[in-house]
């Protein structure tokens, strides 16, 4: 009898197209059936729901590196409830290695074999005890089995958490919860000793500067020409000195180059804004016939945007819904 | 409500780098409670000084090698300033001794007056008035050829995080204790960064509700005038790239319309923003439509951050302060992002839910927090995004109305050479309306030269100082002048060419240059009636118009063209040369051409002497150069 699977995918695949072509050629060598090939966005979104129980493998592409794979981790939730018991799930790595245990995932990294995860019975909220061993002596595979190794990762974070999710639109945004600096705090530097040759009162008979006359007062530029003491070196230098702007009267090229670059986004943003509505239902998440990457955001706006997203420099907006045209079409 | 602590950050800043610096410094040091005074060096008051025990100076250096104006000059224009207090000669040597102080000074190597704001600080206050140095002062280079950031290919923000995390290190080793709410001696800690730092004062309802009066005043600064439109005329043909304005302004009581101000002295305009602006934030934010027009106060005073912004409107409202003093329209810089993260809190305007929230939240943090700010930078400076673009973009984010004027950057004046002749209570501007593109599909234009192009003759609501800046001396009146100015650096000349009561000089020689004689020839008309009177030499030269100028391109050419006669008015005669125009490579080569000058016809042997001669030209006040 041949094996289900599920083949969920990564809409940037379509880069990498011999990524579909080699699963489905291996899954015909073994005898595998896809029953079925979704985009991960459509799932994520929910607009195709998984059915529970339903497959023996399921498989991920990605064109991402796996320590780099970016994952939404309530959807490793959703695959585990798709999979049959013992079913597998292959694709993902240990960058979700935490999301695997907590949802019940045995996670294979054998010699010799691919990396995987399997379905294992269900774990009752039991959070001092995951029961690691007998698991993987359930397992049946003994010997050179790597454990996942929790003494350095953090348990799962719950910093995100307390920010309330509203339900319904609140009319009040939560503040975060406000501190006054204690007006007092400097008392703490009163422990300085006063070594002052002069005490204030000596020196406030200074203070007057009513005299306005010029000639009391010292020429500045004569200060530049003393001598300027040292300049401190900076140790370490984390940023980089950022991409070069063209002065206001370039004439090394550099303002050629961003023209350049404005005019090449520009033509890129003209043909995404004559999309038809339709069009833009569909803009987001294909593969075939794709009108943009489906990295899947695009909608976000540029801080969120890949670079050479064809949407750059228009704002977000909501998936299949055209973009407002009169908010950017006044042009120069 | 100012009350000085003995932490004081001090900043002079002429763009607003130093000032985001000063800003995010203050904003970390609070967070490990200690209690910092922020002000621009020439609000603070100089008799405060006393009581300061640590000081942090941020300052730029302006194209002359000065202070920037807001280090000088409190924003009334009153020079009594800490700085012309600690330039007093009879100061003793130990004056300071009092303050440990360290500098961070912001410059560009491609001026020739690299960080001299800082380096005069510096001198002055530590070699001469006895202030300790915590450490090295620390200069920042934009271009990273010299300064503290020299050859290492790290930008100026690498710079200040270097200052920031000195300064930190030593505070939190000599006080690791504070003192908690009951005044018990604790470690010191850092409040968590997703806490927003509630200012002293901030906005709450009025007690009474007021009259709401149609009426906008401005209450709080008796410096600033109100003008009435005379005129408001294009300049240019109506094909040419850019939109050059003549516009011509008078105080509108007649009754103060007598106003005192000199060749080379600049109108201060505080810019409003547009209704249609206005009403896109309030939409964005429409938690605060229903309170939009509700009468504010604020709970403890005027907070010091708003001396700077022409007065503070009546009535005080939401919508009012959008419009007359929130900088909507502007950049965000660094420290905006680091207040207004943790309000990203809506996840109703989420398409994608809590984890878009997280994304959005994330990002906006970043943008705060990150030391290798290029994500900002090409995100927000590159494209020239403005904060309401950048709101559109982060729905998730609900601004809580009462700290507004805390975390959205606030609409500062814009300086503009006056072109009317010498007190002429008609005030007359020059400007090049600011318009460009980026990648956004919304054209770029400059919130106040937009501001000023769509004013009607006839409005009364222009905001607007005058200031003295005394580019030309008296004593200088009736030396010949060189005139020197591509486009519309013309303006500050046309005041000199225009002071007739008595004439500044009998001997002008004005060298204007534009692309096309019959496009962008500002006041053509004008100047070539004034030379066919002799009032002026004019010399025209167009970079674009083979035509019309055939074999010169630009200013410089055609002072070497007369390169005898003009090295012989300013070798032997004693004469003014004055440049105004764009900042960058003009003044740069400008300079060049007239040592060159000096050197072929003014008998000067080398390079050497004939620089030695020009900066005896800057220092009597003989060479001025007014760029922007």
């Amino acid at each position: 009898m041949s094996q289900i699977a599920l083949l969920l995918i990564h809409p940037a695949v379509t880069t990498t197209p011999e990524l579909v072509v080699n699963a489905k050629a291996v899954a015909e060598q073994s005898n595998i059936t896809i029953a079925d090939q979704f985009l991960i966005n459509k799932v994520n979104e929910g607009s195709i729901k998984l059915k529970s129980n339903n497959y023996d493998i399921i498989r991920y592409l990605t064109p991402e590196k796996p320590e780099e794979i970016k994952f939404p981790k309530k959807l490793i939730g959703t695959l585990k409830d798709a999979l049959k018991l013992n079913g597998h799930l292959y694709g993902l790595s240990d960058v979700y290695k935490i999301d695997a245990v907590v949802n019940g995932f045995e996670i294979i990294n054998d010699e010799g074999k691919e990396y995987h995860w399997i379905k294992k019975q269900e774990i009752k909220a039991t959070p001092q005890a995951i029961p690691l061993k007998s698991k993987s002596a359930a397992s049946g595979e003994m010997g050179a089995k790597k454990l996942p190794n929790f003494k350095k990762t953090p348990l799962p974070s719950f910093k995100k958490a307390p920010l309330p999710t509203f339900k319904k639109a609140s009319p009040e945004p939560k503040v975060a919860k406000v501190v006054v600096i204690a007006d007092d705090l400097d008392d703490d530097l009163d422990d300085e000793e006063d070594d002052g040759v002069f005490s204030d009162s000596t020196k406030a008979r200074y203070l007057d500067v009513n005299d306005d006359d010029e000639d009391e007062s010292i020429d500045e530029d004569d200060l530049v020409n003393e001598k300027s003491g040292n300049v401190a070196m900076i140790v370490c230098g984390k940023s980089k000195t950022k991409k070069k702007k063209a002065c206001k009267d370039c004439s090394c090229g550099i303002k050629e180059e961003e023209e350049q670059e404005i005019d090449n986004i520009r033509s890129q943003q003209d043909k995404v804004v004559q999309f038809t509505e339709d069009e833009l239902t569909e803009v987001d998440f294909t593969i075939d016939g794709k009108k943009v990457g489906g990295c899947g955001s695009c909608s976000l706006g540029d801080a969120f945007r890949c670079t050479g997203c064809p949407y750059l420099g228009l704002p977000a907006f909501k998936p299949g819904e055209a973009i407002n045209l009169n908010s950017i079409s006044d042009d120069l | 409500m100012s009350s000085t602590h003995k932490i004081a950050i001090l900043y002079g800043s002429e763009t607003g780098n130093s000032q985001d610096f000063a800003t995010i410094l203050s904003q970390k040091l609070q967070r490990l409670h200690f209690a910092t005074t922020l002000l621009p060096l020439g609000e603070f008051n100089p008799n405060d000084i006393l009581k300061v025990r640590y000081l942090f100076i941020l300052v730029s250096t302006t194209g002359q090698g000065e202070l920037p104006r807001n280090a000088n000059e409190t924003t009334t224009g009153s020079k009594k300033t800490l700085w012309s207090l600690l330039k007093k000669k009879n100061l003793p040597e130990g004056f300071l001794n009092h303050i440990q102080v360290a500098f961070f000074g912001l410059g560009d190597s491609s001026y020739p007056k690299f960080n001299f704001a800082v380096r005069k600080l510096y001198n002055r206050m530590v070699n001469q008035l006895g202030a300790r140095e915590l450490f090295d002062r620390l200069e920042a280079d934009e271009q990273g050829m010299a300064g503290s950031n020299k050859g290492t290919g790290a930008g100026v923000e690498a710079v200040y995080f270097e200052y920031e995390k000195k300064i930190i290190n030593f505070l939190r080793e000599k006080f690791p204790m504070m003192k908690d709410s009951q005044g018990n001696r604790v470690e010191r800690t850092e409040i968590d960064p997703s806490v927003y730092l509630k200012p002293k004062s901030y906005l709450k309802f009025a007690g009474v509700t007021t009259e709401n009066t149609p009426v906008i005043n401005f209450m709080g600064d008796e410096s600033v005038k109100f003008g009435k439109i005379v005129a408001n005329n294009k300049l240019t043909a109506d094909d040419h790239f850019q939109d050059v304005r003549q516009l011509i302004f008078t105080n509108r009581e007649e009754s103060r319309r007598e106003i005192d101000y000199n060749p080379g002295d600049t109108a201060s305009i505080y810019p409003n923003n547009f209704d249609h602006d206005v009403d896109t934030f309030l939409n964005n934010q429409d938690q605060w439509l229903s309170i939009a027009d509700k009468p504010l106060e604020f709970t403890n005073g005027v907070p010091d951050s708003l001396k700077c912004i022409g007065g503070i409107v009546q009535p005080l409202t939401l919508r009012n302060l959008l419009k007359y003093h929130i900088d909507i329209m502007s950049i965000p810089r660094t420290s905006f992002f680091m207040k207004i993260w943790q309000f990203a809190t809506d996840v109703t305007r989420m398409e994608r839910g809590q984890e878009q929230l997280d994304d959005q939240r994330d990002k906006l943090k970043e943008f705060g927090y990150d030391e290798d700010m290029q994500e900002l930078f090409d995100y927000c400076n590159r494209p020239r995004r403005s904060v309401l673009e950048i709101l559109d973009d982060f729905l998730s984010v609900r601004l809580p109305w009462q700290y507004c004027l805390d975390y959205l950057p606030l609409i500062k004046p814009r300086s503009y050479s006056i072109s009317s002749g010498p007190s002429d209570p008609n005030i007359e501007l020059t400007m090049a309306v600011v318009k460009y593109r980026t990648i956004l599909r919304k054209v770029r234009k400059g919130v106040c030269t937009t501001y000023l192009s769509e004013l009607p003759v006839g409005d009364t609501s222009l905001r607007y100082k005058i200031q003295n800046n005394n580019l030309i001396k008296k004593e200088l009146h009736n030396h010949p002048m060189l005139l020197v100015s591509p486009g519309v650096g013309l303006a500050p000349l046309l005041s000199v060419i225009k002071t007739d009561n008595p004439v500044i000089s009998k001997n002008i020689h004005l060298f204007f240059g534009c692309r096309f004689k019959d496009k962008d020839y500002l006041y053509g008309n004008k100047l070539e009636e004034w030379d066919a009177k002799g009032r002026i030499q004019l010399h025209p030269v167009f970079s674009r118009d083979r035509e019309n100028s055939p074999d010169t391109k630009y200013v410089q050419d055609v002072l070497w063209k007369l390169g005898a006669e003009m090295t012989d008015l300013l070798a032997n005669h004693e004469a003014v040369f004055f440049l105004c125009g764009t900042s960058g490579r003009m003044p740069l080569q400008v300079r060049l051409t007239v040592i060159e000058m000096l050197k072929k016809w003014g008998g000067f042997e080398d390079d050497e002497a004939a620089k030695d001669f020009l900066k005896e030209m800057e220092k009597d006040g003989r060479y001025i150069q007014e760029t922007w």
